[in-house]
């Protein structure tokens, strides 16, 4: 590649949130808006962000939402395997199905899905949630999982609801 | 005598005329009189004068008020020491007060006594602006002393910021020079290795191509079995095993001290040289995930998968460093002091093309070939995404059994972004796997960073960790660091010249080249010496592999095939393997800077130095 590209490039560092809160304020006038910044417990909205400014066009969106739907997709697949791990009693499973859905929360900046899941992660390696301690109980690690699970279920469908908002106002 | 009596008490002063008036009131002769000659006036009795005639004639009732007054007019009592025993003529309590022109009967003279006021003043005065003079000297001699003491210790400071940072150097220099003995040291292992490895081939008689029973499941023996041909009780000397162990580890260790000191060599000549360096902006936006480096000192510190002996052995202070990569504050801490500059160039690039997603070329001198390995299809594409906006070809593997087979095929990748949890073949496990063949960088991505993890993962040949859930950041930090080699301009050198002014590519390139054999002249030769060795004994590789592979388990066949007569580094280092030979042209530098991860990071570290610490980075 020749030089002048460098240059052109170079000189503009063009700060992106501001560019993307901009745009969202814009677009949302008609009090109908999310604000995903209101919600900084569900999402972590610096990884988010970054996930937005990789969309070719702004106005579509079309890779984030494609990202988020891929996303919701298959966070339900893991979900409903976690339910079916549960009845089995597999536990190691569990830990690598928690795992998973933490991976790729994490990557969507969903910070409490993904602390859900590693909590999930650890109680299916025999830990306990912080996976600091031995949980030599596998019942009990059952039991853990399967409350977990339930939170991990409402946060999903909670972070669900607040994207499928988000990508609404943000479309129209 | 009445009209002169008016004039002069319209001279005369307020006070003198009423002093005047009161003793011409008969009916307070017993109190206050005219003296016997009539050239003073007596107080016979002090407390009816004060109760009842001052009030009368001054407004006030204070008999010493009152004699205040007559001192400031100059009268003066008329003291009766010495004359008649001492008694006043008037009495014991009497108060005989004179004045030279106060006399019973010239009025006139009245005018002549004048309140004495500003004369007894002046030094009054005088001494009163005096003090705050000489405070004021003082204060001047004070401030004056402190703004000296203050320069003495702006003086000191200098000093010992010149010497601070001069030592800082030297210590980076003696550290790299360290860091290149171990590298020498390593590749004398190496030899030795293959010293070892065939004279034990040539005192053997075992068959070669014996099926391998019992490797052992624990890296060790992989090693050991990886390391030598055939058989289990054909370890190269144990020796030469732990001893090349702790080399690697050794290094890792080192490494992070000298980037420890780079940052602090860089602040320091940001605070005293007052440069004008742009803060590393990527540091600054890099949030809390953008980790990494500080992996390393854990690397070294604390291992405790299969080594956890030597370990214990060689790291008693490892973690001293104290350096908790879960840790926010840590991690926006961690010294990332060179490639920080380079990213600058990176980011901006990367920020002005954001915008659209489109790609934008930060510069590189061709497209990076990136291998990103990863299970979870949204990672995926989202990493995916992020390397396409940097202008990186990439390909995926969708877990560790794909990327061994891809990189076996002979793909060749310029950087391998590594999932460590995955189905089929974990990340460790193939990184470990592509180590016995190809040294390309590989960068662990994942979410468990604790320090016995980054630890593991450098122990089987993982060059560095990116933190999940990875940042831009972090992710061009990674480009930035491990494909420097790839880059067109390299912005390390010039980060304040304007971007107007981008280095001719000659310049660039003579300083690559001049950059990255310069590090390792003498090592250089070396290289190939240890793949001429393993050249001359392609014997049993084949077999050595089915042991491996067969241990790994499903593909072992495939591997097989692909498999190139091997040279396998015990540290998980490779050097001189065959492949690099196999690469050719298009590797070139990229192979050499991009070989272990030590070396290609004590390369740039010294590519980007200032420049009169240069020669003590060398090898000598």
């Amino acid at each position: 590649m020749p030089a002048p590209t460098q240059q052109r490039v170079r000189p503009s560092p063009s700060p992106s949130k501001s560019t993307v809160q901009h745009r969202e304020e814009e677009t949302t006038p008609d009090g109908g808006t999310i604000e995903l910044d209101n919600y900084p417990e569900i999402i972590d909205l610096t990884v988010f962000e970054q996930i937005l400014e990789m969309d070719d066009d702004p106005e579509d969106r079309d890779f984030s939402k494609d990202i988020v739907s891929g996303f919701f997709e298959q966070a339900e697949q893991t979900l409903e395997k976690m339910n079916q791990s549960l009845v089995q009693s597999n536990l190691p499973e569990l830990s690598s199905l928690g795992h998973f859905l933490k991976g790729s929360s994490a990557t969507l900046g969903l910070v409490k899905v993904q602390k859900s899941c590693e909590k999930i992660q650890n109680f299916g390696k025999r830990l306990d949630a912080s996976g600091n301690r031995d949980e030599p109980d596998d019942a009990k690690s059952l039991d853990n999982i399967r409350s977990t699970l339930g939170d991990v279920d409402e946060e999903y469908h909670e972070a669900k609801r607040l994207l499928q908002q988000f990508f609404k106002t943000e479309g129209e | 005598m009445n009209d002169n009596a008016g004039q002069g008490a319209n001279n005369s002063s307020d006070f003198v005329r009423k002093l005047y008036k009161m003793l011409e009131s008969p009916q307070d002769e017993s109190v206050v009189r005219w003296g016997n000659e009539g050239d003073s006036f007596v107080v016979l009795e002090n407390e009816k004068f004060t109760k009842h005639i001052l009030p009368k004639h001054f407004k006030h009732s204070n008999f010493a008020s009152f004699v205040r007054q007559l001192n400031k007019y100059d009268f003066h009592k008329v003291r009766h020491n010495n004359e008649d025993g001492g008694a006043s003529p008037y009495g014991p309590g009497a108060w005989e007060f004179r004045h030279p022109d106060f006399k019973i009967n010239n009025k006139d003279a009245l005018d002549n006594i004048r309140r004495k006021a500003p004369a007894p003043r002046k030094p009054n005065q005088v001494v009163e602006e005096l003090i705050p003079t000489q405070q004021i000297d003082m204060v001047n001699t004070q401030l004056v002393a402190t703004q000296q003491q203050l320069q003495s210790l702006q003086e000191r400071y200098n000093e010992l910021s010149m010497h601070h940072s001069m030592l800082l150097q030297e210590v980076i220099g003696v550290q790299k020079t360290v860091v290149n003995h171990e590298h020498v040291i390593q590749y004398v292992m190496n030899f030795l290795n293959t010293v070892d490895a065939q004279r034990r081939r040539e005192s053997r008689v075992v068959n070669p191509f014996a099926p391998p029973t019992s490797s052992g499941p624990n890296g060790v023996a992989t090693t050991a079995a990886d390391t030598a041909p055939p058989a289990e009780e054909d370890a190269p000397a144990s020796p030469l095993q732990a001893a090349s162990k702790l080399l690697s580890e050794v290094n890792a260790d080192h490494i992070l001290n000298v980037r420890n000191l780079e940052q602090m060599n860089e602040q320091q000549m940001r605070f005293n040289a007052t440069l004008t360096t742009p803060p590393p902006d990527a540091s600054a936006r890099a949030h809390n995930r953008t980790v990494s480096r500080n992996a390393q000192p854990h690397s070294a510190g604390s291992s405790t998968v299969s080594y956890s002996e030597l370990d214990n052995m060689v790291y008693p202070v490892g973690h001293t460093q104290g350096i908790d990569p879960m840790y926010s504050e840590h991690i926006n801490n961690i010294p990332y002091p060179l490639p920080t500059k380079t990213t600058d160039g990176t980011t901006a690039a990367a920020n002005d093309g954001r915008k659209k997603g489109a790609p934008v070329d930060p510069g590189w001198v061709r497209q990076p070939q990136v291998l990103l390995v990863e299970d979870d299809p949204t990672c995926r594409r989202i990493g995916g995404k992020f390397l396409y906006a940097f202008n990186c070809a990439v390909d995926s593997a969708l877990d560790g059994l794909e990327a061994v087979n891809k990189m076996n095929a002979g793909s060749k990748y310029d950087l391998v972004l590594m999932d460590i949890i995955m189905p089929n073949l974990d990340g460790v496990s193939a990184t470990h796997l592509i180590r016995q063949f190809d040294n390309t960088p590989i960068v662990a991505m994942t979410s468990n960073i604790r320090s016995d993890d980054i630890s593991m993962y450098f122990q089987h040949g993982m060059n560095d960790v990116l933190p999940k859930p990875f940042t831009k950041e972090g992710l061009i930090t990674m480009l930035d660091k491990h494909l420097s080699h790839l880059k067109k301009h390299t912005a390390g050198l010039s980060p304040m010249d304007p971007p107007a002014v981008p280095l001719p590519p000659v310049t660039k390139r003579s300083m690559k080249s001049e950059d990255s054999p310069a590090t390792s002249p003498t090592t250089n030769s070396n290289w190939h010496s240890p793949s001429t060795f393993s050249g001359i004994s392609p014997a049993g590789n084949q077999a050595d592999d089915s042991v491996y592979y067969g241990q790994q388990g499903g593909y072992a066949a495939q591997a097989i095939q692909h498999t190139p007569p091997l040279y396998h580094s015990p540290s998980g280092a490779p050097l001189g393997t065959p492949q690099r030979q196999q690469q050719g042209a298009r590797r070139g530098i990229a192979d050499v800077s991009g070989g272990p991860g030590e070396m290609g990071d004590a390369k740039r570290q010294q590519m980007y130095a200032p420049p009169h610490m240069q020669p003590m980075g060398r090898p000598r």
